[in-house]
This record gives C-alpha cells, sequence and structure tokens, in this order.
C-alpha cells in the first residue's frame, strides 16, 4: 500500500469530517419531519392565496392553454397578494357521466381539504355546471368565477347564485356567417358543418336558428354528424360559390373524438372553399376567421377579477364586463389566399400571420448590415481612391521621370557619380556604362576612365577642379574637351558637387553636351570679326582721302627731291654733299611711305584680337594724322588735351583704331549742319581709376536723352545712308579689352563719347 | 627786287625738296611750316608768288588765301595737295588761284606754274606802280590847272574854258601845255585816257 501523498491526505480527511457533517442534517431533518401533521400535508407558506381554476375539456385544449396564458400573465405581473394557482381539468367530453362527475367532486374536496381555495374559477359551461352542482359539497361559501361560457347557457342566465360572478361570451354564429358573406359578395351557398357531441349538438341548433335569416340571401346547408369520408366527399364537391362555417367538433361522425380545433382544420384542409369559424384557436388551422372572442383576453379580465376577490372585494361589486366583446380575427394568410381585400378588414380586427414585413423582422438586421455594408463600402471606396491615387502619384512619377529623362536626352544632359577611389586607395566600384550617353540615367563612373577620355590638355585643369570640389566641399565647373569613340571632338560642360561622407570620395553632377553652344560661340566670334573688318573697311574707305593724302606727302617729296638731284647733276662741279642728303631725304620718304602703307595694310587686314603694349596717346595722334585730311576737307578744327604721363595699356592697335576712328568720322558727320567756324572736335586722354579714359566730343547737336544707350544699338543711325553698325562694334571692341564705351551729352552742346580701357597689369599673362 | 616764291607746307620733307628743286631752278625761295608763320613773318612787299598746301593744320591754305585778300593786293597762289577734291579746286580758282596742283608734282608743272604767277605778279605789281605814278602826277597840278583840265575833259574849247573861269584864253593854252607836260601827254586824246585813268571826275556842266 503507497503512502498517500500531503494532499491526498488532506482531501481524505476532509472527505471523512463532511461525512460526519452530512449524517448530522440527515438526523435533525428526520426528527423535524416527525413533527409533520399526518395525512396529506401540504407545504406552502401561510401567505400565499389559493386559487383553484378548473377547465370543462383537457389541457391541451387550445382554449385552455390561451386563457391560461391571459390569466397567469395578470397573476405574474402583481407580485402582491401572492397566488398560489391550482388547475384541474374535467377533460370532457372524454370523460362524463354522473357517476364521474361524483367521483370528481369528491376527489377535489379531499384534495384540498387540508387548504381549501379562496376563489374558484371555471372555464367552460360543463366545469361550471359541475361546480354549481357540487359547491356546497365541495368549498361551500367559495366565491366563484366563470368564463367562456356562453350567453345561450341557462347557468349563466340571470339572476346567478350569490357569490357566482363571471363573463359570458357569445359565439355568434350570425355575425360569422355576414362576415364570411360581406367578404365573399358571390357566395350563393353556406355549408354548415358540426359533430355528434352534446356541445356540437348545441352547436347546430344555434346554427340552424340563425339560419333562418341568412335564407334570403344564400342557400344554407347543414352538414351534421357526416361520417369522415361523407363529409370529406361532400366537401371535395363544394362550388366556387359556397363559404363554410364550422365550430369544429369535439365527436365526428365516426365517434372519434376531437378537439373543435382539429376538426376545423379537417375542414379547411378538405374544402376548396373558404372556411369560417367562431373560435380564435382556430387561427391558423386553415380557417380564414370569424368574429370571436379572445381567450386570453378571457383570462385576463378573470384574473383581474379574482384579484379583486382576494383582496375582499364583494362578488357583486367586482368589476367584470357581462359579456366579452367580440372581434375580428383573420389569418391573413387565408385571406390573401382568397382574394380577401385589405380594406375589407376592419381597423380593429386582430390579423394573425401578416408575415411581417421585410422591414419589421429583419430591420434590424437591414439596419447592421446595411452599416456593415457602408462602412466596407466607404473603406473600400476609400481604399480603391487610395489606389487611384496611388495609381496617378506612380503614373505622374513615372510620367515626370519620362519627361526628366526625355529632358535630358534633349539636353544632352547625363547624370553621374564619380569614384575617385576610396581615401585609402583600395579599390573602386566596376564602371558603369558609357557617362555621356545622355539618357538620363545616372551612372556611377570609375573617375579614371572618365579622364582617360579626356582631350590631355584640358585634363589638368578638370583634375584640379575636381581635388578643389573634394577637399573645399564646394561646387566643381568645369569645360573640357572629350574624344568620343568615333573621334569626334565634343566639348562638354560639367557642374559637380562632392558627396557628403564615407570613405569613398564621390563627385555627384550633371554634365551637359555644349558642343554646339561652343560651336555656335566659335561662329559668333569669327562673324563679329568678319563685321568688325567690314565695318573698318568701310570707314577706311571714307578716309581714303586722308589715305591718299598720307601716301602722296613722302611721294611728292621722293619726285621733287629727285627732280632738283637731276638738275644739280647738270652742274659743275656737282655739290655730292647735296646730293648725298638728297639721297638719304629720299630714301627716309620711301620707308615713310612704306610705314604708311604697312599701316593701313594692318588696318584692312582681318584679324584676330592681338594684344600689345600700347600707348593712348600714341595712337590718338596717329589716328587724328589719318584723319587730318577728312577734317579739314569738312572745316572741323581739332583740339587735343592729352594727358602727359599715361601708363600703356594691353591693346590691339588695329581695332582701336577703328573705334577712334569710327568715333572721329561720327563726331564731323554729327557737324555737318553745324556753321563751318563752329564745328570744333575736342579729343582727350585721362588716367581714370585703373582706366586710360579717351574722350571724344563735338559740337553737333547732341544724342537725345532717350536714345543714348540706343545709339549702340545695331542698325541705329541718323545718317542717310548710314548703316548704323558702326558704334555697336565700337561697344563690342571696347568690351572685347575689358573696357567700356559710353555716350552722353557734353556741357557746352554735342555729343561725348569716352572709352575706358584697363591700364596694363604690371605682371599678368594675357586676359 | 627779285621776286621770291614762298613755300608753306607742314610737312618739312616735303618743304626741304621743294625748296631745293626751286633754287636749282634759280628761283629765290622762303620756307615756312605754316600759315601763321607766313603771315607773320614774310615781308608783305616783296614780291614774287606763294606755293600752298591746301589742307594746312590750324589755318588752312583757303583760309589764308582769304586772310591774304583782306589785306590788300595778294601774292598769286600756286595751291598744292595731296588729295584732289573738285569743290576745293573750284573754290580756289575763283577765288583768284593761279593755279591748283596735285601732289606728287612733276617739276615741269611746278616751275611753269611758278613762272606764271611770278610774271602775274610783276605785271600787278608794275600796274600797281604805273597808277601810283599818275596819281602823284594828278596830285602835283595847281588849283587853276586842275580846273582847266576838267573843262578839257568835259570838251570844252579854250574859248568856253576862258569864259567860265574868268581867264584869257591866251592863259587857257599856257595852262594847257603845262599840264601835257606834267602828265606826259603828248596829244588831247592821250591826256583824256590819262584823266580817265586817274579817275579825273569832268566838270559838271552849267
Amino acid at each position: 500500500m503507497t503512502v498517500p501523498s500531503e494532499p491526498q491526505r488532506r482531501h481524505g480527511a476532509a472527505c471523512r469530517n463532511g461525512t460526519a457533517w452530512r449524517r448530522a442534517v440527515a438526523a435533525l431533518l428526520l426528527f423535524a419531519a416527525g413533527w409533520l401533521p399526518c395525512g396529506v400535508s401540504y407545504a406552502a407558506v401561510a401567505a400565499d392565496h389559493h386559487v383553484l381554476l378548473l377547465f370543462s375539456n383537457g389541457r391541451l385544449l387550445p382554449a385552455n392553454v390561451e386563457f391560461d396564458r391571459g390569466f397567469t400573465e395578470v397573476l405574474a405581473a402583481r407580485p402582491e397578494p401572492r397566488v398560489d394557482l391550482s388547475v384541474e381539468f374535467l377533460d370532457a367530453p372524454k370523460f362524463s357521466g354522473a357517476a364521474y362527475e361524483k367521483t370528481v367532486a369528491d376527489y377535489l374536496h379531499d384534495k384540498y381539504a387540508a387548504r381549501p381555495p379562496e376563489v374558484i374559477i371555471v372555464g367552460g359551461e360543463i366545469a361550471l355546471d359541475f361546480v354549481l352542482a357540487n359547491r356546497a359539497r365541495m368549498f361551500p361559501g367559495v366565491p366563484v368565477g366563470f368564463a367562456s361560457v356562453n350567453t345561450t347557457h341557462r347557468a349563466a342566465v340571470e339572476p346567478l347564485p350569490a357569490g357566482v360572478i363571471g363573463s359570458r361570451v357569445e359565439y355568434d354564429f350570425l355575425r360569422t356567417a355576414e362576415l364570411a358573406l360581406r367578404w365573399h359578395p358571390a357566395a350563393r351557398r353556406l355549408v354548415v358543418v358540426t359533430g355528434t357531441s352534446p356541445w356540437d349538438l348545441d352547436w347546430e341548433a344555434q346554427a340552424r336558428r340563425g339560419a333562418a335569416s341568412l335564407d334570403k340571401r344564400v342557400e344554407v346547408e347543414f352538414l351534421a354528424g357526416l361520417p369522415a369520408e361523407a363529409l370529406r366527399k361532400r366537401l371535395h364537391e363544394l362550388e366556387r360559390d359556397a363559404v363554410v362555417f364550422t365550430p369544429g367538433y369535439f365527436r365526428d361522425g365516426d365517434g372519434r373524438n376531437f378537439v373543435p380545433r382539429e376538426g376545423a382544420r379537417f375542414v379547411a384542409a378538405e374544402a376548396p372553399v373558404p372556411v369560417y369559424g367562431p373560435y380564435p384557436t382556430f387561427i391558423g388551422t386553415g380557417v380564414v376567421g370569424g368574429v370571436m372572442a379572445s381567450y386570453v383576453t378571457m383570462g385576463r379580465l378573470v384574473a383581474g377579477a379574482t384579484l379583486e376577490l382576494l383582496a375582499g372585494t364583494p362578488p357583486a361589486a367586482v368589476t367584470l364586463p357581462k359579456t366579452v366583446t367580440n372581434q375580428v380575427h383573420v389569418d391573413w394568410r387565408q385571406a390573401r389566399r382568397w382574394g380577401i381585400a385589405p380594406e375589407a378588414v376592419p381597423a380593429d380586427a386582430v390579423v394573425q400571420f401578416r408575415e411581417p414585413s421585410f422591414w419589421e423582422t429583419y430591420g434590424h438586421f437591414v439596419l447592421i448590415a446595411g452599416a456593415v455594408i457602408l462602412v466596407q463600402s466607404g473603406l473600400i471606396v476609400a481604399l480603391l481612391v487610395e489606389r487611384r491615387l496611388r495609381r496617378r502619384t506612380a503614373a505622374a512619377l513615372a510620367q515626370s521621370e519620362q519627361r526628366m529623362s526625355l529632358a535630358a536626352h534633349a539636353a544632352r544632359l547625363s547624370m553621374w557619380i564619380w569614384d575617385l577611389g576610396r581615401k585609402d586607395g583600395h579599390g573602386t566600384r566596376s564602371a558603369a556604362p558609357r557617362e555621356h550617353d545622355g539618357d538620363g540615367a545616372v551612372a556611377f563612373t570609375d573617375f579614371k576612365g572618365v579622364l582617360a577620355t579626356i582631350h590631355p590638355q584640358d585634363r589638368p585643369a578638370v583634375e584640379q577642379a575636381v581635388e578643389r570640389a573634394l577637399t573645399d566641399g564646394g561646387e566643381i565647373e568645369v569645360e573640357y574637351r572629350v574624344t568620343a569613340p568615333d573621334g569626334d571632338t565634343q566639348w562638354l560642360a560639367t557642374r559637380g558637387r562632392a558627396v557628403e561622407g564615407g570613405a569613398d570620395r564621390l563627385l555627384r553632377g550633371v554634365t551637359l553636351d555644349i558642343t554646339l553652344r561652343k560651336r555656335a560661340e566659335a561662329q559668333a566670334d569669327q562673324d563679329r570679326a568678319a563685321l568688325r573688318h567690314m565695318t573698318r573697311v568701310s570707314l577706311l574707305g571714307q578716309l581714303s582721302a586722308s589715305i591718299a593724302h598720307q601716301l602722296n606727302q613722302p611721294l611728292a617729296a621722293i619726285l621733287s627731291n629727285a627732280e632738283a638731284a637731276q638738275k644739280m647733276l647738270q652742274r659743275e662741279p656737282v655739290d655730292l654733299a647735296e646730293l648725298r642728303e638728297i639721297c638719304n631725304d629720299i630714301v627716309a620718304e620711301d620707308h615713310r611711305a612704306a610705314e604708311v602703307i604697312r599701316r593701313l595694310g594692318a588696318l584692312f587686314k582681318r584679324g584676330e584680337l592681338a594684344l600689345a603694349p600700347l600707348d593712348v596717346n600714341e595712337l590718338v595722334r596717329d589716328t587724328l594724322d589719318l584723319t587730318r585730311i577728312n577734317l579739314l576737307t569738312r572745316h572741323v578744327s581739332v583740339s587735343t588735351h592729352l594727358a602727359p604721363e599715361l601708363p600703356p595699356i594691353d591693346g590691339d592697335r588695329v581695332q582701336l583704331q577703328q573705334l577712334l576712328l569710327n568715333l572721329i568720322v561720327n563726331a564731323a558727320d554729327a557737324m555737318d549742319a553745324t556753321p563751318a567756324g563752329e564745328r570744333e572736335l575736342a579729343i582727350g586722354t585721362a588716367l581714370v581709376g585703373a582706366s586710360v579714359e579717351i574722350r571724344v566730343a563735338d559740337r553737333g547737336p547732341g544724342i537725345a536723352p532717350a536714345e543714348l544707350e540706343h545709339v549702340f544699338d545695331p542698325f541705329w543711325s541718323t545718317k542717310s545712308g548710314g548703316m548704323g553698325i558702326g558704334l555697336a562694334v565700337c561697344r563690342s571692341i571696347a568690351q572685347a579689352h575689358r573696357g567700356s564705351l559710353q555716350s552722353s551729352n557734353a556741357e557746352g552742346g554735342g555729343a561725348l563719347f569716352r572709352v575706358q580701357l584697363p591700364v596694363r597689369a604690371a605682371s599678368s599673362s594675357a586676359p | 627786287m627779285t621776286p621770291t616764291v614762298f613755300l608753306v607746307d607742314d610737312d618739312a620733307a616735303l618743304l626741304r625738296a621743294l625748296g631745293r628743286l626751286l633754287r636749282e631752278h634759280g628761283w629765290q625761295v622762303e620756307t615756312y611750316p605754316s600759315a601763321e608763320a607766313f603771315l607773320a613773318q614774310r615781308d608783305a612787299q616783296a614780291p614774287g608768288c606763294l606755293v600752298l598746301d591746301v589742307s594746312l593744320p590750324g589755318l588752312d591754305g583757303l583760309a589764308l588765301q582769304g586772310r591774304l585778300a583782306e589785306a590788300g593786293p595778294v601774292l598769286p597762289i600756286v595751291f598744292l595737295t595731296g588729295h584732289g577734291d573738285i569743290p576745293m579746286t573750284v573754290q580756289a580758282v575763283k577765288a583768284g588761284a593761279v593755279d591748283f596742283l596735285t601732289k606728287p608734282v612733276a617739276a615741269e608743272r611746278l616751275l611753269s606754274a611758278v613762272q606764271s604767277a611770278v610774271a602775274q605778279d610783276a605785271q600787278a605789281r608794275q600796274a600797281l606802280a604805273a597808277g601810283a605814278a599818275l596819281r602823284q602826277r594828278f596830285a602835283s597840278l595847281t588849283e587853276r590847272e586842275r580846273e582847266v583840265l576838267a573843262g578839257l575833259v568835259a570838251g570844252k574849247l579854250n574859248k568856253q574854258i576862258a569864259a567860265d573861269l574868268g581867264i584869257v584864253e591866251q592863259t587857257v593854252k599856257f595852262h594847257r601845255a603845262r599840264i601835257m607836260e606834267r602828265l606826259q601827254a603828248h596829244t588831247v586824246a592821250e591826256l583824256m585816257h590819262l584823266a580817265a585813268s586817274a579817275g579825273f571826275a569832268a566838270a559838271p556842266r552849267d
């Protein structure tokens, strides 16, 4: 035997203790029971009021069930007084007869002797008769209330014995029949079906009496006490113009026992025409309806009377209607089946089996379902909207990327990340496809590969710029040439910035193909040079007189010298010294002429900008020389104010001379209309800040203030036949020298043009 | 006085060359580098001619021409120019230039122009001188002689003149002889001519 565990031991102890308790209680109970009185014992609380409810028929009679429902409903609604209800059934017509009644009376008396009821309620005629007959024997003096007793029943006829009150019911054949005829105006025949029990016979008698008043309207046929088969057969034969009335039956023609309800059911099932009946319990059996009293109502009424009696009210003073009011009851299904118009049904009718509308039944569900569906729909809609939004965003994004790619492509732009290798010098990421394919994709490239494609001359500049960007964290901006695989040279402009952080040295940026731009610029430069040349030539054309003069002077000197020498040679002796002088002069003059031609040649040549140190004063004098004849011819007097010590400038002699020539010729032109004696051209030079300034002023009409800037517009000219390009070209020359050309009006009237050219920086390379 | 060729040109080399040429051909030459210098330094009475560059700085050739014209009897001018310009030529010639030559100028042309100019100058001077002498002789006539001459110029007979002046015919004849002697006229017609040259006004008829 095993040693029990601790919990086991504890449980065992509890059990042993519990058993002892139970034994003690049982002993006590037995002792107490001994004090109970012998005979039939009635264990009840003293405060309860005892009420006896006696039904004529069996427990399951639908009328009884309904009555009972109404009765107990009212009693349950009132907690006081507390009612102790006993229910008994006489079970007619199954059991009947005097002997039976005697037995029952004795039974009831003995059963309730210890505690007789305070009130007796009877349901149905048979019960009422029984109680009235045996009242004195069973429970003398106890008040009796009755219900569901026909008004025709003799026991219900006034005056009632003392202590007996009740509410009668009228089972009205006539009113039901009239209802049926009203609802079926086409009916020509009324068929009445009754059974064989005494109760059934009573009904038959009532019906026959009532039928008399219907004779005029319809033919009344009685099917009373027929055997089932015959009844069935006859019912089947009925034609459309018939309606049936039946109160049901307790016993059919074959002697079988029924309850009226089942009888009605049978008739309704077999009849091909509408069936009407007087009992509300028929509703649902197939009967259409009728004018009926509600058993539930009866139960309620009687229960109310019972409570009053229990409270001590004298029976005569209890409120109870003499007769229960009848109402139209209708089975809505049957009404629909037989096509009865809903308007024909009175508003106060008791309607059963009206299918509650869908809304009534499922209203809640519908609402909830509706709400759920709404919420779900809302969610779905929201999700769909979101999806559409997302799709649209995605599409927009795709479109935007496409556009960017297109733009990049159109702009010949490529985006890149250059990898300059890790700081520690170890490996770089693998090179991505060709960088400058301009398709908008960001290409990740090894910088070495990039460098390799760059023109050797531009490589150092690019490397420098990249290093600077990496160390300063600044931007890189550089232009360089690249040799494409197919041998073409492209110009590229790159802008980028160092990528933050990381051990890798990365540069992120954009590269633009500027080949076209560079070509255009080069072309523009060429065009500009051509234009300058053209205007210069045209200008020089205007100065042809000056040019001729400049050449003719030395030529004339040469000729005259030579002729003088010729004459001298005829003399005896020849003056050799003089001759030598003459020859020297001739040579000098020849050089002078050559120089003039050379200078002019330079002016006529078309050349690139060639900067060299220049003395501005010397330039001015030289230029004036060129123009002297021209000015003289036009009676223009020239006054010069040249600053004594001017630092040299970096300039292209030819172009600056062109500029000055133009200004001087313009000045002379401006004074064409001025009186001959007043034509004065003033030229001056001065050092202004870090620039040398040349001023050319005339005494002409000047320039309208609104036009001061416009004079530099191409094709702006006041001269008839003037092309108007001169000043535009002059300004471009000044700008090419990093200088400026401005127009204004001089103080004494007339126009003033100022050219400013930066002084030559001491140790700078050519800009 | 020997006529002088005055050369004015701003180009020193050319001035030298032209000077040499002219001197070699026997002319007396004076050179000036500018019109102002010429005006300031020249001898206004000196005979000869002016060889002048049109396009001089400052006072140009044509201006000088104008200036000289203002001052009185003008030296004949031969213009030289390094650039031909028709309006200039026309203007110069209208103002009385002897010639207008373009550089480079051949010796022949220059010498011929100078010759003409100097000759013109001599003629003018002579005419001027002659005129001056005549005026002087007229100025030496007495009052009475002037009166008689006036009458003679008017075509009056001796008798008439005598009557006008209140003297005898013989005196008139006497005066007439003296006038002709003074004015160096041989015939009356010559006398008339001289009088006209001198601008001697006829006596008013009464």
